[in-house]
């Protein structure tokens, strides 16, 4: 044990205990204040439970939560298999397309459904015209929408996880059931679908809880009776009548908890299942089948479905950054730059915000993740299992939790939130695992004998790090860095809590936008101009990390 | 005095005893072996000797400096050269500038360095290959970077960690004797470990075999093989047929002993060590078979001439392969002559009693 070591444990702690555990206590503990007194105790809790209110709202997000797992889940699954099994042409593009609601925010997907879909919506307005319908069919607003777009945005975290497994699974474990007499959907059901339930559970999970932590979303669909959602009206609006903050408070908590319940339940038994799944010798992409026309012509129509139905996001906000009165007619007719205009000559300010708090997050992160992962997979320094399980949870704390946290715990006790600084503190703690991860999972491919050779060849700890570590571990988080970097770009749950008159954010702008009387040209420009800046990124990061830096690391034959 | 120097040196992971109190001695420009099965303490041994572990207990030093125990010397200041099981060559440096990392850190001049690294790089068969990244290189080439960076600082000790473990057959044979041939002419003083017996015999001036954590025998090839030191050593280096059997009588004056087998008769057997030879003792009666005579008919006067059915026969081109029924205990013989005799047939079988040792 080295006092190094030690020292870098003791100073990540400190960042934990400050910036993690003391916010998070600091909400579980004024969640059982009493209102009015300087007491403590259950009455908070034994009034949300009684209420029957904050009940439906509780059923209502688990509601919300199943059906929009079974829905990914049920759309998911084909195109999961189509994606990781079948010979297809263009199978990159199409991944690319479907994968690409992951980047996008969610509140972005919703404005671009309600400008397609809506009541006076394009869709809408061409039923009518056509005489198919004379009154407008309400496609999105209520319960279906909400599943519709959530489904839209988790659908590549199910799809993702369920290819991962399709392509991990050993072929030789399938074959073996093809050779016991299993062929085509029996194998499927038998083998394959089960041994992929590690993975699936991994995605399922992030799905599940996501209606615990959108409260925008519904807010936008005219729905408030999801319990993130009440949470931020009873804390953001009624924050002088302490009856309605202190539901909001323990509402944020019961998500908390039920969110962090789930996470450790599905943890337990992915690993258990994971042990038990081992297999070794899996080629590298695992087994590919050449389809049957049929088969390859639902495949491509399947593909073809959901990839416009995720472009339609890109290019109806497209549409209406560059038009203005886009108002009951089903296509805009006057086009104008006039939206960007208006944000680049009066709100410059929203975008230098934006990458400031985004690049300050990302130097957190990469100042935090890069020695926590180090501790976590080189020393034995003891709490360094604790530490990663710490951190692993924030993974499962709703975004709004850490928002109302901060807002309570760094405006009294330890006053930073009258900085800016909180912002770019927030994104970061909200982001932590992430990087964690990716830090963490590119120090396991790195051999440790690449550092040991270069100690022995009289290079310093010091020194090896800088020369050997660092430029290979680069390559690694790079992608992550770039993912830190978008995930932070478009974060908004945790940012509106905290953001004071000049800290606004490009979502924040876009939010705000939507907010005061429907201006959706200018919000549709702002969401335009996140998507476009994010697609660059995620350019930078296809170009980079398969170009230059291919040469140097990518060829090694994938051993390190 | 001993170049490098272990003396009872113990290291645990946790509960798990690695390296159980071993004492080794390497002279200078001797290469040393460590063979053993995995899990034998080898590796960690190696490591101990490196730095990369930090020991339990126990002494190590090189050219008479300690490096451990009193203080410990970090391995970046031990002036050692290793070569890794999967190399270990830096996919991000060309394999000029992985060759000349350790240069560079010594602060040479830069066209000390590059006369060094070009040195390096032609002594292994790599000339002209300086501007190449790993990536570009087969398995046998960057084998040869990291034996080029491990050498060209010219370092006190070369530790070699399975080296050619990556390798495929042919090409591990031929890299065996280009390793040996490299390292002889440089004088280097080098400790290898492995788990191939055939690379250890090839390769080494002397051989310590270790199991368990322990080292069961030291001594250079020849002797490990002919004189094996216990069941072991004997079972892992080569082939061998084990017969249990009892000390019957150790006649005076004599080597040989004679041991009481389960073929009913008495053998006549060597026995190296005089603790075994002792009446009663319970021995393992290790014979190669190479060493085991075949006879179609019994020849007259021998010792040791046991009857036996063929059970299987094996052609393997250079020499025939025999596994006798011997009273149900199944001797493996080898031969490198032609014998007519088929499966099923009788031989007789001499086990020259200068060849058959009692071990425990």
């Amino acid at each position: 044990m080295s006092r190094g070591n030690l020292l870098i444990s003791a100073i990540l702690w400190s960042v934990v205990a400050l910036f993690v555990i003391y916010p998070l206590s600091f909400l579980v503990i004024e969640s059982f204040k009493i209102a009015g007194t300087d007491r403590y105790g259950l009455q908070n809790y034994i009034d949300f439970f009684k209420d029957p209110y904050y009940l439906k709202t509780f059923g209502n997000t688990l509601l919300l939560g199943v059906l929009v797992l079974a829905t990914t889940t049920l759309v998911g699954l084909p195109l999961a298999y189509i994606l990781a099994r079948y010979r297809l042409r263009g199978k990159v593009l199409f991944t690319a397309l479907i994968l690409l609601p992951i980047v996008l925010p969610a509140y972005a997907g919703a404005f671009a459904l309600i400008v397609f879909f809506g009541k006076m919506g394009t869709v809408n307005l061409l039923l009518m015209d056509w005489g198919v319908v004379s009154k407008p069919i309400n496609f999105v607003f209520g319960l279906h929408g909400l599943v519709f777009i959530q489904s839209l945005h988790l659908l590549p975290f199910i799809v993702l996880s369920l290819s991962a497994g399709f392509t991990n699974i050993d072929p030789s474990l399938e074959e073996a059931a093809e050779v016991e007499g299993a062929g085509g959907f029996k194998r499927f059901l038998t083998v394959t679908l089960p041994l992929t339930s590690p993975n699936y559970l991994a995605g399922a999970v992030i799905v599940f809880l996501w209606p615990f932590t959108d409260w925008l979303t519904p807010l936008i669909f005219g729905q408030v009776d999801f319990l993130p959602s009440i949470s931020y009206i009873n804390i953001a609006y009624h924050f002088t009548d302490m009856h309605r903050k202190y539901m909001g408070i323990v509402s944020v908590v019961v998500s908390s908890v039920v969110c962090v319940g789930i996470f450790l339940v599905s943890k337990v038994w992915v690993e258990r299942k994971k042990y038990t799944a081992l297999s070794k010798g899996t080629t590298l992409e695992g087994r590919i089948i050449d389809p049957g026309i049929l088969t390859k012509v639902s495949a491509y129509v399947y593909m073809f479905f959901i990839a416009i139905l995720v472009l339609l996001i890109p290019v109806v906000l497209g549409l209406s950054a560059f038009s203005r009165r886009w108002v009951l007619q089903p296509f805009p007719s006057y086009w104008t730059l006039d939206n960007f205009r208006l944000i680049f000559l009066e709100t410059p300010l929203l975008l230098k915000n934006s990458f400031l708090f985004s690049g300050v997050a990302l130097f957190l992160g990469v100042a935090f993740g890069l020695p926590a992962a180090y501790l976590i997979t080189r020393t034995k320094v003891p709490g360094k299992n604790t530490l990663d399980f710490v951190i692993t949870l924030m993974l499962a704390f709703p975004g709004i939790a850490v928002g109302v946290s901060y807002l309570l715990a760094f405006w009294e006790g330890i006053p930073i939130a009258t900085h800016w600084i909180i912002m770019p503190l927030s994104l970061f703690v909200r982001r932590l695992p992430y990087f964690l991860r990716m830090a963490h999972a590119s120090y396991l491919q790195l051999d440790v004998s690449l550092e040991e050779a270069s100690e022995i060849s009289g290079a310093s700890k010091f020194r090896t790090f800088f020369n050997i570590s660092l430029p290979l571990l680069l390559k690694g988080v790079f992608v992550g860095l770039v993912m830190f970097f978008i995930m932070a770009f478009q974060e908004i749950s945790t940012a509106i809590f905290l953001y004071r008159g000049g800290w606004e954010t490009l979502p924040i702008g876009v939010y705000l936008n939507w907010h005061r009387g429907m201006e959706f040209g200018i919000a549709g420009a702002m969401a335009f101009l996140m998507i476009v800046i994010i697609f660059i990124l995620l350019l930078i990061v296809a170009r980079i990390g398969g170009g230059i830096l291919g040469a140097a690391w990518g060829s090694s034959g994938g051993r390190y | 005095m001993a170049f490098i120097k272990i003396e009872n040196l113990l290291k645990k992971f946790g509960n798990m005893v690695a390296v159980n109190h071993i004492y080794l001695e390497i002279q200078k420009g001797e290469m040393l072996t460590l063979l053993g099965p995995s899990g034998c303490g080898k590796t960690t041994t190696l490591r101990c000797i490196a730095g990369l572990e930090k020991p339990d207990d126990g002494d190590v030093l090189i050219d008479g400096q300690p490096m451990f125990s009193q203080g410990f010397v970090p391995p970046s200041q031990r002036e050692i050269g290793m070569v890794f099981q999967n190399y270990a060559v830096w996919p991000h440096l060309r394999v000029f500038d992985n060759v000349a990392y350790g240069l560079k850190i010594q602060k040479f001049p830069r066209h000390v360095i590059k006369e060094k690294v070009m040195e390096a790089l032609e002594s292994v068969g790599l000339t002209g290959l300086g501007r190449r990244y790993p990536g570009q290189l087969s398995g046998g080439q960057q084998q040869r970077v990291a034996l080029a960076r491990a050498l060209v600082r010219n370092p006190k000790v070369l530790l070699l960690d399975e080296p050619l473990s990556n390798l495929d057959a042919k090409l591990r044979e031929r890299m065996r004797f280009e390793i040996k041939s490299l390292v002889r002419r440089m004088h280097m003083t080098s400790v290898y470990v492995t788990h191939d017996q055939a690379e250890a015999m090839v390769m080494s001036d002397r051989i310590a075999v270790m199991e368990a954590g322990n080292i069961v025998q030291v001594g250079v090839p020849e002797e490990i093989y002919k004189k094996p030191a216990n069941r072991f050593v004997a079972d892992f280096i080569g082939t061998t047929n084990f017969i249990p059997g009892e000390i019957a009588e150790v006649p005076k004056g004599r080597e040989l002993v004679y041991i009481q087998t389960e073929f009913g008769e008495k053998m006549l057997c060597r026995v190296f060590d005089s603790e075994t030879a002792v009446p009663n003792q319970k021995v393992y009666i290790s014979i190669r078979p190479e060493d085991v005579e075949v006879f179609t008919k019994p020849p007259d006067g021998r010792d040791n001439l046991f009857k036996g059915i063929i059970q299987h026969r094996a052609y393997l081109g250079n020499f025939l392969n025999f596994f006798v029924n011997v009273d149900s205990t199944m001797i493996r013989v080898q031969v490198a002559y032609d014998v007519r005799q088929k499966e099923g047939e009788e031989l007789f079988l001499f086990l020259d009693p200068e060849k058959c040792i009692a071990l425990t």
